[in-house]
C-alpha cells in the first residue's frame, strides 16, 4: 500500500445560503496517483478542491495533509504546505511576461529589488525540467490557451507543489490539446507528483487516472480502481440511474416551410481595434437548432451581444429577427420581435440574486396584460404565474418569494430558462445554457429547449460543451478567431476530432462550403 | 392546482425577512445597553437619565408635540434617500436640494401671489418641488450621458447650491432688520398653521403620510416601482430586461428631488418665519440618508426610524432640562451603533449560519 498524501475524514461543507455543498465526505489519495474525483456539476467538487487548498474552511470535519491535520487560513498557508492549484479560470494577469506572473506573490529578490534574472533562469529551469517547451519571456497575452494552462502548472512547480489540483483543466481545450496535456500529467506523475483531476468527462478520466473517487450531491459514493469500473457502472455511480442519451428521440420534424428567425448577414464589429467578428453570415431556421462550436473567446460572446442588441459598439452588416431588419434597435425592441435570450452568466446578467423568484421570473416580460391591472401590477397575477413556472420546471424551493441567489445553481438556470420560455419566443439564444449546473436540470434545460424547437422556434445555441453542442442542434457552426471557420449541415455525422481542428484554427471551409450556413 | 402562496410562514431564523427584523431588534437593545453604559460614566443619576430619554417625551403635551412636528421634513429627506438608493444611485445630493429650495420657498412665501391662508402654503410647496425635482435630475444626467460620478458631482452640487441660495436671499430677499444672512419674514398667509394645536399636528403630516403611502405603492406594487428595485438589485439584469438604465435614474432622480423638496418646504412653512440658507435647513438631507439606511430603504421602514430618532433626540432634550450633565448628541449613539450593526454582514451572521447548517444537514440527501 502506498503511502497516503491526503486524507479527509467526514469534510462537511455548508454556504452561508444553506446550500449543504458536502456532507461527511471521506477520502484518502495516495502518493504518486492520478486521482480523479468526477461528479455532475454542482455536485461539490469544486467546494472540496476549495477546502483542500485552504479556500474556503470546512464547516465540520478534519483534512490531514502529510499526517498533519490541516488549517489553512488562506491558498498561501496550502501553497507554503506543498499543494498546488490549477484554477478552471486562469489566475493569471495578460500583460506580464510568464516570469513575472510565475514569481507573482514569491520573487527572488536582490536587495529591495525583484532579482528577474534569478527569476528567469529558476523559471526556465523548472519549465525545461518538465518538457514544458516555454519561453518564459514571452507575454502571457500572447499564448494559446492551452498554452496558459502550462504556465498555471508551472506555478505549482515552481512553488514546489507535491500536490497538483486540477479543476476542469479539459475544459477550454479541445481534444488535440487535451492529448497533449495528459502526456504532461504522466511526466508529472513519473516524477513523484500525486495528481487530483477534477472532472465531468467520463471518457477523459477513465483515460488517465489510477483511481476514482465519486461524489454525488454532495456525499461521497466511495473511491474505484479505474480498472474495476466500466463506463456505465461509473455513469450510474455519478447520476444515480443510466443516462438518456439520445436526444434526437424527443424531435419531431414538422415543416415550417424554411422561414427563417434570425438571419445575420455580412456581420462585421471592431472591438478596441481588432477585429471581432469578421463578415459572419448565417441563419436560423423556425423549428431547428443551430449550434455554434468554438473555444471560447473566438467572437461567440459578440455575436451575441450584436444580435441582443446588449452592444454598444456599432457594427457593419444586418440582423434580421423574424422577418424584421433590427437596425438600431435596442434589447427591448428586438425582444418585442418575439426574441427570448438566456444569458451565459445568469448571476450577473440572467436574474437580481437578492430578489424573490416572483419578481425574477417576470423580469422579461412585467409590461404584459396578464402581469398587470391597470396602473399597478397584479400581485396575485405574479404569484400564480410565478408558482405554475417553478411548479412546471421542477425549482426547488419553498416558495416563490425566495431570494433567487439562495437557489442552487441548477435552480436559478430554471428560473431563467422559465422566464425565457414564458416569453413564448419565436427566436430563442441559448448561451451556454448548462454551464455549471447538475445533470438532472441540464437534462430538464435541454428538454425544454427541445420542445420549443419542436414547436416551430428557432434555436441558437452556443456553447463550449461540444458534446451538448453535437447532441443538440440539427446544424453546427464553428467560430474560430471572429469567424465562421465551418459549417456542418448535419449535426449527426460529425466527427469530433474533426471538428476540434476547426476550433483550432487548423482547417477552414472554403466560403462557398461556409455559405451553406446562411442559404441551406 | 395547490395555491402555495398560503402555505405556512417560516417564522425561522433561516428566512431573510424575519432575520432582519431580528437583526433590528437586537440592535436596537445592543444600542440601549450601550447608551445606558455611556449614562453611568457621565450622570450622577444613570437611570433616572435613561428612563428620561425613553419617556421624556410623553411627559408634556407639547414635548409630543415637538417630536410630531421635527421628524416630518427629517422624514421626507429620508423617503428621497430611500427611492434614491434602492434604484442603485448613490445621489447624496438631498441636502443641496433642501437649502436651494428653501430659497423657492422664500421667494414665493414673501411675494403676495395670492391672498388665500390655502393656496399660499400649497403654492409655496409647489414651487419648492418644482426646483427640488429638476435640480436633483442633474448628477443623474451627467452620469448617464457623460459617466461621471454622481456621489461626486451630488456632494459638489450641494456645495455649490448652499452658495447660490446665500447669494439669491442676499441680493434679493434680504431682511434689512438683521445683521445675518435671511430672508424677510414670509407674508402671514403662506405660515402653514395647526389642525390640532396642542399636539402640533399640521397639514404636513398629512402630506407626509400620503406621500408616504403614495411612495409605497409606486416601489412595490407599479412598474416604474418594479423597474427601480431591478436596476438597484443588479442594473446589468435590468439591462438585459430590456429596461432603459437612462430614462429610470432621470425619473427616480425627479421623484428623490420632488420629496425633498416637498421636505424643505414643511420645515421653512412650520419652524421658521424667515429663510437663513446656513440656518435653517442645514443637516437634514444628509441626516435623511442614515434615516434611509435605518429604514432599509423601505418607506414605512424610514418614516418610522425618522420618528423614532427624533423621539429618542427629543427625550435628550427633556433630559437636559433636569441633568445638564448629558448632551442632548447622547442619542447620536444609538443612530451610529444601529446603523453599524444593521449594515454589518457579519453581525449574527453566526448564528444564522448554525442554524442553517442544522437544518441543511437535516435535510435527507437528494
Amino acid at each position: 500500500m502506498a503511502e497516503t498524501i491526503l486524507k479527509l475524514d467526514k469534510v462537511t461543507k455548508v454556504y452561508p445560503n444553506g446550500t449543504v455543498a458536502n456532507r461527511d465526505i471521506n477520502m484518502e489519495f495516495e502518493k504518486g496517483e492520478i486521482h480523479s474525483i468526477v461528479g455532475e456539476n454542482g455536485a461539490g467538487k469544486s467546494t472540496l478542491m476549495k477546502m483542500i487548498f485552504g479556500i474556503e474552511a470546512p464547516s465540520s470535519g478534519t483534512i490531514t495533509y502529510k499526517g498533519q491535520e490541516t488549517h489553512f487560513a488562506s491558498s498561501m498557508d496550502a501553497i507554503k504546505a506543498g499543494i498546488g492549484m490549477v484554477h478552471q479560470h486562469f489566475m493569471l494577469i495578460p500583460s506580464f511576461s510568464i516570469v513575472d506572473n510565475i514569481i507573482l506573490g514569491d520573487e527572488p529578490k536582490n536587495g529591495i529589488f525583484i532579482d528577474r534574472k534569478e527569476a528567469t533562469r529558476k523559471t526556465q529551469e523548472v519549465s525545461d525540467k518538465y518538457n514544458f517547451e516555454l519561453d518564459v519571456t514571452a507575454k502571457v497575452s500572447t499564448l494559446s490557451v492551452a498554452k496558459r494552462q502550462k504556465v498555471e502548472i508551472l506555478k505549482t512547480l515552481y512553488r514546489e507543489a507535491e500536490l497538483i489540483i486540477l479543476d476542469e483543466p479539459t475544459s477550454v481545450l479541445t481534444p488535440q490539446e487535451t492529448e497533449q496535456l495528459f502526456v504532461q500529467l504522466r511526466s508529472l506523475q513519473a516524477q513523484g507528483h500525486t495528481i487530483l483531476f477534477i472532472s465531468h468527462k467520463l471518457e477523459e478520466v477513465k483515460k488517465i487516472s489510477d483511481r476514482i473517487s465519486v461524489i454525488r450531491n454532495g456525499v461521497s459514493k466511495g473511491t474505484y480502481r479505474n480498472d474495476e469500473l466500466t463506463m456505465e457502472q461509473l455513469t450510474n455511480l455519478i447520476i444515480g440511474r443510466d443516462l438518456e442519451n439520445d436526444l434526437d428521440e424527443f424531435k419531431t420534424n414538422e415543416d415550417f416551410h424554411n422561414e427563417k428567425a434570425l438571419i445575420v448577414e455580412n456581420l462585421s464589429m471592431e472591438r478596441n481595434g481588432k477585429p471581432a467578428l469578421n463578415n459572419v453570415s448565417f441563419a436560423v431556421k423556425k423549428g431547428e437548432i443551430l449550434g455554434i462550436a468554438g473555444v471560447e473567446g473566438n467572437g461567440q460572446v459578440d455575436l451575441v451581444r450584436c444580435i441582443t442588441g446588449l452592444e454598444k459598439i456599432k457594427y457593419d452588416g444586418k440582423i434580421i429577427i423574424n422577418n424584421t431588419d433590427t437596425t438600431g434597435m435596442n434589447i427591448k425592441a428586438r425582444r418585442d420581435l418575439k426574441m427570448a435570450y438566456i444569458p451565459e452568466d445568469r448571476m450577473g446578467d440572467g436574474t437580481a440574486g437578492k430578489l424573490p423568484i416572483s419578481d425574477n421570473i417576470i423580469s422579461t416580460y412585467y409590461t404584459r396584460d396578464d402581469v398587470n391591472s391597470g396602473m399597478f401590477m397584479d400581485g396575485k397575477a405574479i404569484d400564480r404565474i410565478s408558482n405554475d413556472l417553478i411548479e412546471t420546471f421542477a425549482v426547488k424551493t419553498s416558495s416563490n418569494k425566495t431570494a433567487v441567489g439562495s437557489l442552487s445553481g441548477g435552480n436559478i438556470q430554471k428560473v431563467v430558462v422559465a422566464r425565457e420560455y414564458n416569453t413564448k419566443p419565436t427566436f430563442m439564444i441559448a448561451e451556454q445554457p448548462t454551464h455549471g449546473i447538475d445533470i438532472g436540470s441540464a437534462e430538464f434545460v435541454h428538454h425544454k429547449l427541445i420542445e420549443m424547437r419542436n414547436a416551430g422556434a428557432g434555436i441558437l445555441l452556443v456553447s463550449a460543451d461540444l458534446n451538448e453542442v453535437i447532441d443538440l442542434s440539427d446544424r453546427v457552426i464553428v467560430m474560430f478567431d471572429g469567424e465562421i471557420a465551418g459549417y456542418f449541415p448535419d449535426a449527426n455525422d460529425i466527427n469530433e476530432s474533426n471538428l476540434g481542428m476547426y476550433m483550432l484554427g487548423a482547417k477552414k471551409q472554403t466560403a462557398e462550403e461556409i455559405g451553406g450556413a446562411l442559404n441551406d | 392546482m395547490t395555491d402555495r402562496s398560503e402555505k405556512k410562514l417560516n417564522l425561522s431564523i433561516t428566512n431573510p425577512t424575519v432575520f432582519e427584523a431580528v437583526k433590528m431588534i437586537i440592535a436596537l437593545l445592543i444600542a440601549f445597553v450601550i447608551m445606558f453604559g455611556v449614562l453611568c460614566l457621565i450622570s450622577d443619576n444613570p437611570v433616572h437619565a435613561f428612563v428620561t430619554i425613553l419617556t421624556g417625551p410623553f411627559a408634556k403635551r407639547r414635548y409630543f408635540g415637538a417630536v410630531i412636528e421635527s421628524f416630518i421634513p427629517y422624514a421626507f429627506a429620508g423617503l428621497a434617500a430611500g427611492i434614491l438608493f434602492k434604484s442603485g444611485a448613490f445621489n447624496l445630493g438631498a441636502e443641496g436640494i433642501y437649502i436651494i429650495s428653501g430659497v423657492a420657498v422664500a421667494a414665493v412665501a414673501c411675494t403676495a401671489v395670492t391672498t388665500s391662508h390655502f393656496l399660499h402654503p400649497i403654492l409655496c410647496i409647489l414651487a419648492a418641488a418644482a426646483v427640488g425635482g429638476v435640480l436633483m435630475i442633474i448628477p443623474s444626467f451627467l452620469k448617464a450621458k457623460f459617466g461621471t460620478n454622481e456621489m461626486v458631482v451630488s456632494l459638489m452640487l450641494n456645495s455649490i447650491y448652499s452658495g447660490i441660495a446665500m447669494h439669491l436671499i442676499r441680493k434679493y430677499l434680504l431682511t434689512k432688520t438683521t445683521s445675518t444672512i435671511g430672508s424677510r419674514d414670509y407674508l402671514k398667509t403662506a405660515k402653514i398653521g395647526y389642525i390640532f394645536e396642542p399636539l402640533r399636528i399640521s397639514p404636513c403630516l398629512v402630506l407626509l403620510i400620503v406621500c408616504t403611502i403614495i411612495l409605497y405603492l409606486v416601489m412595490y406594487k407599479t412598474r416604474l416601482g418594479y423597474q427601480i428595485r431591478l436596476a438597484g438589485a443588479n442594473p446589468k439584469f435590468a439591462e438585459y430586461s430590456g429596461i432603459s438604465a437612462f430614462k429610470l435614474s432621470i425619473a427616480t432622480a425627479a421623484i428623490a428631488g420632488v420629496l425633498a423638496g416637498t421636505g424643505s418646504a414643511c420645515q421653512l412653512l412650520t419652524q421658521s418665519s424667515f429663510y437663513q440658507p446656513d440656518k435653517t435647513a442645514v443637516g437634514i438631507g444628509f441626516s435623511g440618508m442614515l434615516l434611509a439606511m435605518l429604514g432599509r430603504n423601505n418607506p414605512i421602514g424610514i418614516v418610522i426610524a425618522s420618528f423614532l430618532i427624533k423621539y429618542l433626540e427629543q427625550g435628550a432634550n427633556v433630559l437636559y432640562f433636569s441633568d445638564t450633565s448629558v448632551p442632548s448628541e447622547i442619542t447620536a449613539i444609538i443612530e451610529g451603533i444601529v446603523i453599524l450593526l444593521i449594515s454589518s454582514q457579519y453581525f449574527l451572521r453566526g448564528l444564522r449560519e448554525k442554524k442553517l447548517l442544522q437544518e441543511g444537514l437535516g435535510k435527507n440527501a437528494r
